[in-house]
């Protein structure tokens, strides 16, 4: 080959997006202009669990600019319930029925009860403060152990108890061969010579995005428009036009080309989306409604919330023999389309064993109604509460084996890959020691060892402390399906035009993962062009393929590779026809794509780009035999397992014994996430999901009062981490590349912030271990600690 | 109530009359269509994203109404590049990968641009404490730190040559 070119993919491309998003031109959903739209007002409920007795909406009405106001009384025989075909999973478990509008009683906090459509947001506000509404308190439950007991308020009709979802995880599918494994588990726990016993609890807190939800939809002849917040504009698509009896074709649903963050929050279907639907529909005018703070932090992004009931065996080394979790998930009033609040602690359960090798597990899960809002997901998808559990406990259990927790964490560490977990999750082949021990080196353990018994000598008490996290980047079908009842696989179209400008067609709805810069790199290594020119198109239903949408880090490991796949069909096809033109006979594999030119095996030049995209599609004469014109592929991958991604976490503090301070002095994650695309955005999203699980741990919490009223609406009140708040970040890779997707890439991030908290309590445990001082809850702050240290030194 | 008001906007005078209870953030996105000032937080003054410079200085523009706008001068983010010449700050955001999703960065660096005028060699403390009211939710702030320290360094170098 005479022309060298350097590879795109594993550089740190500049970002593409950052043009538009540092000068103010990007387009986020609020910016979208839409002529002659009204504006939508949701009126909340003011309380957490009442029946509804009359809601007076005259003086609203009468509000000059004021289209519409309407009630549940005036939707529940017009729009359908949820859930429906499109919004259920295949879980068994109880899906609360519900309206957009509460219909007949209010089970939480901030749950909408009217709406309100006006000519401009001033007057829709002004009209919301005029909607009276008659109810009657009922009792409240805002605890998942008192929603248990059997004189609770049972929040849905119909239902027996509050039990939305109860799942044993391990041994088998059958009862009877769960319970053989039970009695199993009994049995090495019976004959341990260590056993331990724990509550660990982590609260509600979440990731909510800087930018809220929005929805703007227009309903004309020629079908229905939406432009909304939303990770799966597919996914919207396909509910819309379920719910309003349309069919698909004629329902458009773009997810903007920029959106401020998602970390989950804007996967699911919830109520107010629909509720603008119906209203375009009825008023026959586009309608418009950006969610206020307030309404967001009440309504969505509120997850964690479970308490583990864990037990481990263990031999003398510290080698884990067996596990018992119960867990108990705080699922909020559950009505949320998709997830239903439990997907999140189902998954949660599924992988409790994290990359440990665990041999024999016993793990159940509830996830159990009450009066707040549902739990919806965020980012590390109900895994956070699973890794404290298990990561705490593992450093209780060095601590009474007079261990370092290190060694007795790398002795747990799976080291046979590939494995299927006690859960039945299935991890693909990879070196988790390796990461491990990257981990180990780069933090200099034992050199921190040292440094730590000198500050003692002084009075000065730093620790260090270790969490980790598998995390599938993805989810196969075979799993998606049975779980959210969609499919897994990743889809992408590569269009070259008659020019030979290319452009990428991609159904997910990124919110900040930067896919316009990787898959422009993924696309100019394949084809030989420049990045630059590259145009990728995200989250527009009528444009793109069939996709299920930008969550889970899809990115990385489906989406990227469904490119790949597109990309590649149309180079072979190239090269066949540029060989062909030239009357060579070599295989289409012997051709190189590189600076915009077609390159036969000899290092001669066949054809430029431009050229050969020119004759195809314009010219379409004498073309090898059986061959189109078509320059336009597309591609679906699909796994039969998924792609794991690794992260393991050092947290290294200080505290102080005497007020409970403490001072984080470094964060490190060494992690595995197959071959990277883009070095500067993966160790961004890893900033990202650290200083997320840092912000859960010590600040965030979604606090509601005895009466369930929600007491942290506000940025004031949930505090999220700010700039003087985070430490220094370290990000370290060993890296394996994944052995099932073309490009040897997993996608990575959202795992990050799972670990993060239980490594965080470690450390600080390590730094006052001379006080023997144990946190086995969340969030953790100075006030905690502090009392945490009384309590240890009375006894 | 309607008043008319007079603002410079990135240069140029825009009269209108507005409602009084207007916010200005309302006024600059809807009024004047500049979208790329953004809201983050329900008029509470905490996230920042909508930050926007009066009179040099950076205000957010939730925590006042249009009217008290009202013969002052307003810049926005679109504002910042000068004869199609990004602003330092602009540049280094995106060599430091300072953004993810994109929607706290207007407010960022409308802030950091004003805090670099008043100090302009800050330490990475003073970037960290300068920074905390607006709040970032996708990278963790450290990459914000690098660029803003860096564009200080290349507006330092650019001043004294
Ligand atoms: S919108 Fe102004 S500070 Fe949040
Ligand atoms: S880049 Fe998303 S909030 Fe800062």
């Amino acid at each position: 080959m005479t022309t060298m070119h350097k590879p795109l993919i594993g550089t740190s491309y500049r970002r593409r997006e950052d043009a538009r998003l540092t000068t103010g031109f990007g387009q986020f959903i609020a910016d979208i202009p839409v002529a002659n739209a009204l504006h939508a007002k949701f009126v909340r409920s003011d309380r957490a669990h009442a029946r509804i007795r009359r809601i007076d909406v005259a003086r609203a009405r009468a509000l000059p600019g004021v289209a519409a106001v309407l009630t549940g009384e005036d939707i529940r025989e017009v729009i359908p319930s949820l859930p429906n075909r499109s919004t259920q999973p295949l879980l068994p478990a109880h899906y609360p029925r519900h309206w957009p509008l509460a219909v007949g009683k209010v089970r939480f906090h901030g749950e909408p009860v009217a709406v309100v459509v006006a000519e401009d947001k001033y007057v829709a506000a002004d009209a919301a403060e005029l909607v009276e509404i008659d109810y009657e308190d009922l009792p409240v439950v805002t605890d998942p152990e008192a929603a248990l007991k059997p004189d609770a308020p049972i929040l849905h009709e119909g239902m027996e108890n509050n039990i939305i979802f109860e799942m044993t995880l391990t041994g088998g599918f059958t009862p009877e061969e769960q319970a053989a494994n039970a009695r199993e588990v009994d049995a090495i726990f019976a004959a341990a010579p260590h056993t331990l016993s724990r509550r660990f609890r982590v609260h509600r807190c979440g990731v909510t995005p800087l930018e809220t939800r929005g929805v703007v939809a227009d309903w004309t002849r020629s079908g229905l428009r939406v432009w909304m917040s939303t990770q799966r504009p597919h996914i919207d698509r396909l509910v819309f036009s379920d719910l309003f009896a349309i069919p698909q074709n004629m329902v458009h649903v773009s997810a903007p080309q920029d959106q401020g963050g998602a970390f989950g929050v804007k996967a699911p279907v919830y109520r107010e989306p629909i509720m603008i639907v119906h209203l375009t529909r009825l008023l026959g005018r586009p309608v418009r409604w950006i969610e206020s703070r307030e309404e967001h932090l009440m309504a969505v992004s509120q997850e964690r919330d479970q308490i583990h009931d864990l037990e481990i065996a263990a031999d003398d080394e510290g080698r884990i023999l067996a596990l018992r979790d119960r867990i108990l998930a705080d699922n909020g009033d559950s009505c949320e389309g998709v997830f239903w609040g439990f997907v999140m602690p189902f998954y949660g359960a599924a992988m409790v064993p994290n990359g440990y090798a665990i041999p024999k597990c016993d793990i159940h899960v509830r996830a159990v109604a009450t009066n707040k809002s549902a739990l919806s997901p965020a980012r590390a998808f109900g895994t956070l509460p699973g890794r404290f559990a298990v990561d705490r406990m593992i450093d209780i259990l060095a601590r009474k084996l007079g261990k370092d927790p290190a060694e007795v964490r790398r002795l747990n560490i799976l080291r046979e890959l590939p494995h299927v977990s006690p859960t039945g999750v299935h991890y693909d082949y990879s070196d988790y020691l390796k990461v491990w021990d990257k981990l180990i080196e780069t933090v200099d353990l034992a050199g921190f060892r040292r440094e730590q018994a000198a500050a003692r000598a002084e009075g000065r008490h730093i620790g260090i402390g270790f969490g980790t996290s598998v995390h599938a980047s993805g989810v196969a079908s075979v799993a998606l399906v049975p779980m959210e009842g969609q499919p897994g696989y990743g889809s992408a179209t590569v269009k070259i035009d008659s020019r030979g400008t290319v452009t990428v067609l991609e159904g997910d709805a990124p919110q900040g993962q930067g896919h316009e810069t990787a898959m422009s790199q993924v696309v100019a290594d394949m084809l030989g062009v420049d990045p630059e020119a590259v145009i990728v198109r995200v989250g527009d239903s009528v444009a793109t393929p069939f996709a299920s949408g930008t969550f889970g880090a899809r990115g990385g490991s489906y989406t990227a590779s469904a490119v790949a796949l597109a990309a590649k069909a149309l180079r072979s096809k190239l090269a066949r026809i540029a060989l062909h033109d030239a009357r060579r006979n070599e295989e289409p594999d012997s051709v190189t794509f590189a600076g915009g030119k077609l390159i036969a095996g000899d290092g001669n030049p066949l054809t430029t780009f431009a050229d050969i995209a020119e004759r195809v599609i314009m010219r379409p004469l004498d073309l090898p035999e059986g061959m189109d014109a078509s320059l336009e592929h597309t591609a679906f991958f699909e796994a039969d397992f998924p792609m794991m991604s690794y992260d393991a976490v050092a947290v290294k503090v200080e505290a102080d014994p005497e007020t409970g301070r403490f001072r984080i002095l470094d964060v490190t994650v060494a992690a595995d996430v197959g071959n990277i695309i883009n070095p500067q955005i993966v160790e961004g999203q890893t900033h990202g999901g650290i200083v997320q699980g840092l912000s859960n741990a010590m600040f965030e919490e979604f606090v509601y009062d005895a009466n369930g009223i929600q007491l942290s609406s506000t940025l004031e009140a949930y505090k999220i981490a700010n700039a003087a708040d985070v430490p220094p970040m370290h990000v370290v890779h060993a890296n394996t590349p994944c052995r099932h997707t073309p490009l040897g890439t997993r996608g990575m991030g959202e795992g990050t912030p799972g670990p993060v908290p239980g490594a965080l309590v470690n450390a600080i445990c390590d730094a006052l271990a001379p006080f023997a001082v144990e946190i086995d809850s969340l969030p953790i702050r100075p006030d905690r600690l502090w009392q945490a240290l009384r309590a240890a030194s009375a006894g | 109530m309607a008043q008319t008001i007079r603002v410079v906007v990135n240069g140029r005078t825009v009269e209108r009359s507005v409602p009084e209870r207007m916010l200005l953030v309302d006024f600059i996105r809807d009024e004047l269509g500049l979208t790329g000032t953004h809201q983050g937080c329900t008029y509470e003054g905490v996230c920042g994203a909508c930050t926007v410079h009066l009179n040099g200085e950076a205000v957010k523009s939730c925590m006042m109404l249009a009217v008290q706008a009202d013969g002052e001068e307003i810049t926005t983010i679109e504002g910042l590049a000068r004869d199609g010449a990004l602003h330092p700050v602009q540049k280094a955001f995106n060599e430091h990968h300072a953004l993810q999703c994109g929607y706290c960065t207007s407010g960022m660096i409308m802030n950091a641009v004003d805090f670099l005028r008043t100090t302009p060699a800050p330490t990475e403390a003073e970037i960290r404490h300068a920074l905390i009211g607006n709040i970032c939710r996708c990278t963790g702030y450290q990459n914000i730190v690098a660029a803003v320290a860096a564009a200080a360094a290349a507006m330092r170098a650019r001043a004294a040559e």
